[in-house]
């Protein structure tokens, strides 16, 4: 049988993996747009362009990796079948997925426009590429911390 | 290192210079320093246009099947064919030009053609023929567009004259009418056609009726696009071409750099300065000789306010690393080239970001063939040669780590997965000797400058305040606490050294105390290397899960499982590399550069053959 408990750390794993994807789908779109733009005029820059596109797809990544350990950790992965949280339990899998979902959502929305800007400092000054670069991953910093203290709650939850 | 530059200055007399700047050219140790306003030679610009020419026609022959692979080798050609200017190469060339512009042009008529044709859509159901659309005797005949809303106006206006309307088919500028009136009322319905936006068509030239006109201009314009096609064949066939022409490109850039720069001159002479490595003026001094004994050449140490370019010189093993700088900035002439230093720390922080054995591997394998095939040359070599490195130490860090393609086997160290503190405490611990280290450099550069107070006030006494903190964490006793106190005493009572007055000198130490935090958020920066290794593992771990499902699932699940698991762990290989190379690159530029680099060096590009087609060989 399912437990609220349980049926919440399900809830936990969905908010990180939907709400993070929807933020690198954004991002990824934004500086898509700008991407394309840039390989119209110069097809060259394609290889470039793409790095830097690809940079605000990790959030979405980050947030399937949560996704995953709440899963792991509950039992609805790898077969030996889904177990009964307390309510609190589930809730404390709840909460623990908040930082990854949603500061993936919004950091990967925000990476996006760096990105695009980066893109556009690329097709203007092609040499200052690995400038751009830095300044779009110095935005993944904070989803990269919003993923460690996600793991770390997921992980001290004793179940 | 940061090699020393000597600047060269070298007189010599006009009639030798072409001779000169070739032998410099072919040395490749020279960079040449623009003097003055004008200094490039008669027929630089020709060069240029004649350069800019070629490279469309290798634009056009390659859309027309000429690409290669990127797998072929350049074409090799011998350093004294290479002087002579290829006229193979140049007829090509001219060939290649007059078919582009020929079929451009074909295509653009075809285009109006087509276009023309178009316009007479809403005419097609016309029964008068084009060129009898005009008045008589006793009418006038207005052709045009009414738009759609403003008919039924128009309709009621004329209800009353003498006027015929015929009302064809609907164009995007609204209804096709052919209008007849009377020639007594036709100014007058003139005017109410323009009342109701009347626009009058410009119908092409043609006779017969519309349909036929239509029929015509589509022939023709088939016609066009046949002839195009067939010299588009044609340009195949010259196709086996581009290798003259891209030698004759290559030729032509030479001669543009060599032309580029002609120094100053006199009647006779000219002088040109420049720089070169300090260990190289031997070897430029040879190449003169060569060419001339009627020379004066002369090396010296920059003087106060020339800058010359930064060259970064290192062992096999670190000069790879100079990439990973030259992405950031060159360093600036006369500080620390961070090589050296920041080599070790790249290569761990990149290994223990990927930390998969088994990614490791099959990298280590893949680049080391793609090297062989490739064999990528200068800034794309180094930098395929750093991600190199870091797949040997990724094998290294994902042995210790346990990690072998998301599987867990037999660690050396621990599971970070399973021990997050451990890790945490791991990746700090090796991020505060990147910090300590990167301070120390300051240090060594500070009181090399002679900044003796510098030194101790704003970096040692910081280190002294860690290591109070460090025996606070580890050793019995209060020696850790007042080592803390002792630097933090300093930096409250000098931090504001360069203030007046007693109390604002403190605050100025007190604010400056407060730069902690920021030492804080430096130290905090490297839980990524934790977070990336993180997620390398735990998206491996998916793909095994998801495929082990679809292995119990018969024959069908075990092909799709087994391309899910190239397919899948081949994406989160190249994923986080890039995340991996992205990230140990910039706590080198963020936490690690922002202790003592200061950047602002120019690069160094001396007058040499730089070949973008052919490789010049002896």
């Amino acid at each position: 049988m399912i437990t609220l408990g349980t049926a919440l750390a399900f809830g936990g794993a969905a908010f990180s993996a939907a709400l993070a994807g929807v933020g690198s789908a954004k991002g990824l779109a934004i500086a898509g747009q700008a991407g394309s733009g840039v390989v119209a005029e110069d097809p060259d820059k394609f290889g470039n362009v793409l790095v830097l596109q690809a940079l605000p797809g990790t959030q979405g990544i980050y947030g399937l990796l949560i996704a995953f350990i709440i899963l792991l950790k509950i039992g609805a992965v790898g077969g030996a079948g889904v177990k009964e949280l307390t309510t609190f339990q589930g809730l404390a899998l709840f909460f623990a997925a908040f930082p990854m979902g949603i500061g993936g959502l919004l950091s990967a929305i925000a990476q996006g426009k760096v990105a695009a800007a980066g893109i556009y400092l690329t097709a203007k000054r092609p040499e200052e590429f690995g400038k751009g670069i830095t300044m779009t991953a110095m935005v993944e910093t904070y989803a990269v911390l919003a993923l460690l203290i996600s793991f770390l709650m997921v992980y001290g939850i004793n179940i | 290192m940061l090699v020393p530059m000597k600047r060269l200055t070298l007189y010599a007399l006009k009639d030798d210079r072409e001779a000169l700047l070739l032998a410099l050219q072919k040395d490749g140790n020279v960079m040449l320093i623009q003097t003055d306003d004008k200094t490039s030679l008669p027929g630089a610009e020709e060069v240029t246009s004649q350069l800019d020419k070629a490279k469309e026609a290798i634009h056009f022959l390659d859309s027309h099947g000429a690409k290669k692979s990127l797998l072929a080798p350049k074409l090799a050609v011998p350093y004294q064919q290479f002087l002579l200017e290829s006229k193979g190469g140049q007829q090509a060339m001219d060939e290649a030009e007059n078919l582009a512009s020929q079929i451009a042009t074909l295509r653009n008529e075809g285009a109006t053609l087509l276009s023309q044709a178009e316009s007479l859509n809403p005419w097609l159901k016309l029964d008068i023929p084009l060129e009898e659309l005009k008045g008589t005797e006793t009418t006038d005949c207005f052709v045009g567009y009414l738009p759609e809303e403003d008919l039924e106006g128009y309709l009621k206006a004329t209800e009353k004259s003498l006027v015929d309307i015929n009302r064809l088919g609907i164009g995007p500028e609204g209804i096709a009418l052919v209008v007849i009136a009377h020639k007594s009322q036709s100014q007058e319905i003139k005017h109410i056609l323009k009342e109701h936006n009347f626009t009058e068509a410009l119908l092409p030239k043609g006779t017969g009726l519309a349909t036929q006109v239509v029929r015509e201009l589509k022939t023709e314009a088939e016609k066009k696009e046949k002839a195009a096609l067939e010299l588009e064949s044609k340009a195949k066939e010259i196709a086996g071409q581009k290798d003259q022409i891209a030698l004759y490109a290559d030729q032509l850039a030479a001669k543009g750099d060599r032309l580029a720069n002609g120094g100053t001159e006199t009647i006779k002479t000219f002088c040109l300065h420049g720089w070169v490595r300090h260990d190289r003026t031997q070897q430029v001094e040879t190449a003169v000789k060569s060419v001339t004994d009627a020379y004066e050449l002369t090396f010296r140490e920059p003087k106060e306010g020339e800058i010359p370019p930064s060259v970064m010189e290192n062992n096999k093993l670190v000069a790879p690393y100079e990439s990973v700088v030259e992405l950031y900035s060159r360093p600036k002439v006369g500080t620390v080239d961070p090589d050296l230093m920041m080599a070790p720390f790249h290569f761990i922080f990149f290994g223990m970001m990927l930390s998969d054995a088994g990614y490791g591997l099959v990298l280590t394998i893949a680049l080391f063939i793609a090297m062989k095939l490739f064999k990528p040359q200068g800034f794309a070599g180094k930098l395929t040669m750093v991600i190199f490195f870091g797949s040997i130490s990724t094998v290294i860090w994902g042995a210790m780590f346990g990690g072998w393609f998301g599987l867990e086997w037999h660690p050396l160290l621990f599971v970070p997965m399973n021990e997050p503190i451990k890790m945490l405490v791991l990746c700090f611990g090796l991020g505060a000797i990147h910090l300590v280290c990167g301070m120390l450099i300051k240090v060594y550069t500070l009181i090399k400058a002679g900044d003796i107070m510098g030194a101790v006030c704003d970096q040692i006494s910081w280190l002294i305040m860690f290591a109070g903190f460090f025996c606070m964490g580890m050793a019995e006793g209060p020696i850790g606490k007042y080592l803390a106190l002792f630097g933090a005493a300093i930096i409250l009572l000098f931090g504001g050294r360069e203030k007046k007055g007693i109390i604002s000198r403190l605050i100025g130490g007190l604010l400056s105390l407060y730069n902690i935090s920021s030492y804080l958020s430096d130290l905090l920066s490297y839980s990524r290397i934790f977070a990336l290794g993180l997620a390398t593992g735990v998206i491996g771990m998916v793909i095994n899960t998801i495929a082990q499902m679809l292995l119990g699932m018969g024959p069908v699940g075990v092909v799709v499982a087994v391309l899910l698991l190239i397919g899948g762990h081949t994406f989160n290989i190249i994923i986080n590399v890039l995340g991996a190379f992205v990230h140990s690159s910039r706590l080198q530029y963020i936490e690690f550069f922002g202790k003592f680099f200061e950047a602002g060096g120019r690069a160094f590009v001396p007058l040499a053959l730089r070949t973008k087609y052919t490789e010049v060989t002896k």
